[in-house]
């Protein structure tokens, strides 16, 4: 790649240098400006249709929308010059004429960029003494309400409908003050993409009827994760309310899901905060303390050779633990249909639905319909993933460890059950099917006695004998760098929250 | 060292008893006749309390007699004792209002915060004191309570001085 030719231009009385081509609003982003802006989105074609990103460039006879004005050499601009603030005060003023002032039943309260900007530059009341208009909302399908009322007419969701999904299922409808969003007949919002319009609404029009009236912005804690839905891994951010996962928001990556989640990844997230799991250790239908499940345990793994039922929604940690323990086996990973989002290079909900089926071959595991089959004496079950296998194998069995967060039907009489933490309650990484490693970060308690899965397979492999202590999943992490090829290099550290390709792969996952 | 005492003759008219009695008996006797009181006779009789007195909370109602709250979660929020517990939901005609609303009056510092965030005017405190129950439980007053109380409620501020001046 040939370096990009520079620009030298000054913003807010900070010199900035950005690539020949780049917008006034992006360039003053690496300032540390940002630009009040609502029709801009990165990830979306410039539209330029908001005037709220209006700045002042010097000896240009008008204001600039910033967004759609190319930086240039030697330009002069002030964000925050009286004659700017007054346009944009401006603007604020005529969006609120229809807006309606009900923030404390909104969704959007408290991550709205109408009240956000408003609160920055905005009148603090209005001049505007007719009524407000007045639309009843509308149900457009799949997971997205439209409030009407609330649309300030971005054009945001007709540009992602467009543009990026493929599907032109929205327009804007009417005229003058009638304006809104309109939606194609017999079209509807079910496209496996289309919720993406509701993280890209910079206001409350565009809500989410699973997450309606659930929880308010500012009470979410909000945790860096993967999506455990397929194998893209797409970056994703666990919001928590009270320790329950009350809904998951794309976390933009440029290399996996520029800033996008699918429907179906973004609406599974119920069972992370199922209350019917395994909180203690089991071993022959008794609750047992870890001490005494873990020696059973190495003792039954020292009987022979154990026959290993994985699961690719562990973590790598996780399985190359477990391959420690008790060697690499096999596992069965749920399929579905591909979805592609078009707008978006290599980005879809893939068939694998399992977050870790590459992580879990890199590590020496393999596919197979039937894990369970050809079971011997010792059977290690690591993962959910189990649920409606032919238990019979089992029952030849002398031992049976299971490592799962919740019970699995068909065990025998004997079973050792060890609690562990689902993905969003312990720390690990997922290898996506391009072979980017990513990390994800604990966003809930475990319940009851039930150990990280890295935790509780690192007793496993001392109480079975094996070489290999760790206090934590970064100090595992480390180890497994060392012993195999496939993560050699990475380190927590090196993998940020962006993640890392396996040396040698492409650049690109 | 052995203790000495030194007694001294004092005069007669100031350390006679026998004056001192009647002067009490004359208050006595004046409290008696004279119609100031300064004792309120509780419970028959209770004092009158300010109009900005903060006591244990009422939940305004509309006509139809649901609360007014719309579950928007500021009094949880602004809240320094974190003592609401909101859990917002969605009734058939798909508006927001509280399906948990409780305050536990033990945490309460009566600050008066929640009826200041309130952009409903729904959550106010009450000019009221007589609080005595027989449970600590009873202590956390639920939505039905909470709108079932009739005491008049706090105001904030006097609407014909609202800056206090």
């Amino acid at each position: 790649m040939t370096d990009p030719k520079l620009v030298n231009l000054t913003i807010e009385g900070r010199a900035v240098s950005v690539p020949d081509g780049t917008t006034i609003l992006e360039a003053a982003k690496t300032a540390g400006v940002l630009i009040p802006h609502y029709c801009y989105h990165p990830g979306l074609e410039i539209a330029g249709v908001c005037r709220m990103c209006l700045v002042e460039v010097e000896k240009w006879p008008k204001l600039a929308p910033s967004c759609a004005t190319t930086a240039a050499d030697g330009q002069v601009v002030h964000v925050y010059s009286q004659k700017a603030l007054d346009a944009r005060k401006g603007v604020l003023e005529l969006l609120l004429i229809n807006h309606p002032l009900d923030c404390p039943i909104c969704d959007q309260a408290g991550e709205c960029e109408l009240q956000d900007y408003t609160f920055q530059e905005g009148r603090a009341d209005s001049r505007y003494r007719e009524p407000k208009r007045f639309t009843p909302a509308e149900d457009f399908g799949g997971d997205v309400m439209y409030v009407t009322n609330r649309c300030i007419l971005c054009t945001r969701c007709v540009r992602f409908m467009g543009d990026v999904a493929g599907d032109e299922a929205l327009c804007v409808e009417e005229r003058g003050d009638r304006a809104r969003i309109g939606i194609a007949p017999d079209h509807d919002l079910t496209h496996p993409w289309a919720a993406n319009v509701i993280d890209l609404c910079p206001v409350g029009a565009l809500v989410s009827k699973d997450f309606l009236n659930k929880a308010r912005a500012w009470e979410l804690d909000r945790t860096a994760s993967i999506c455990p839905n397929c194998s893209q891994g797409c970056n994703i951010t666990l919001e928590t309310r009270d320790a329950d996962v009350v809904r998951m928001k794309p976390r933009s990556n440029a290399d996996v899901n520029q800033y996008y989640l699918c429907d179906e990844g973004r609406l599974n997230y119920q069972w992370i905060n199922r209350d019917d799991r395994l909180e203690t250790p089991v071993v022959a239908g008794q609750l047992a303390s870890w001490e005494a499940a873990l020696s059973a345990a190495g003792a039954a793994l020292k009987g022979g050779a154990a026959h290993v039922v994985a699961s690719a929604s562990l973590s790598n940690e996780a399985l190359w633990l477990l391959k420690q323990a008790a060697g690499t086996g096999k596992f069965r990973v749920t399929k579905g249909a591909e979805a592609p989002l078009p707008g978006v290079k290599d980005l879809a909900l893939r068939a694998d639905r399992a977050p870790n089926a590459t992580g879990a071959e890199r590590l020496g595991f393999s596919r197979a319909d039937q894990p369970l089959a050809g079971a011997g004496k010792v059977v290690v079950i690591a993962g959910d993933d189990c649920d409606g296998l032919d238990t019979a194998a089992l029952a030849a069995a002398q031992s049976v460890i299971v490592v799962g967060t919740v019970a699995p039907k068909g065990l025998p009489a004997n079973a050792i059950l060890l609690p562990v933490a689902n993905f969003a309650e312990e720390e690990g990484t997922f290898t996506n099917l391009r072979g980017r490693t990513q990390r994800f970060l604990q966003a809930r308690p475990a319940p009851g006695l039930a150990r990280a899965s890295w935790m509780a397979l690192a007793g496993l492999v001392a109480a079975a004998g094996k070489a290999g202590a760790y206090d934590s999943a970064e100090a595992v992490f480390a180890a497994m760098a060392k012993s195999e090829a496939a993560f050699s290099g990475m380190s927590y550290d090196s993998l940020g929250l962006k993640g890392q390709m396996a040396a040698g792969a492409g650049v690109n996952a | 060292m052995a203790i000495t005492t030194r007694v001294v003759d004092r005069p007669v008219d100031e350390s006679s008893y026998i004056r001192a009695t009647f002067q009490g008996l004359a208050l006595s006797f004046k409290h008696l006749v004279d119609p100031h009181k300064v004792t309120v006779q509780y419970p028959e009789e209770k004092w009158d309390i300010g109009p900005r007195w903060r006591g244990t909370h009422r939940m305004l109602t509309t006509e139809d007699g649901t609360a007014k709250c719309v579950a928007c979660g500021l009094c949880p929020t602004v809240c320094p004792a974190n003592c609401i517990k909101l859990v917002p939901g969605e009734d058939a005609e798909g508006n927001r209002y509280p399906l948990v609303f409780d305050i536990d009056e033990f945490r309460c510092i009566f600050c008066g915060y929640c009826q200041e965030v309130c952009p409903e005017e729904a959550i106010h405190l009450g000019r009221h004191y007589e609080n005595a129950e027989y449970e600590r439980k009873d202590f956390i007053y639920d939505l039905k309570r909470l709108t079932s109380q009739t005491h008049p409620v706090c105001e904030m501020w006097d609407p014909a001085d609202p800056r206090g001046e």
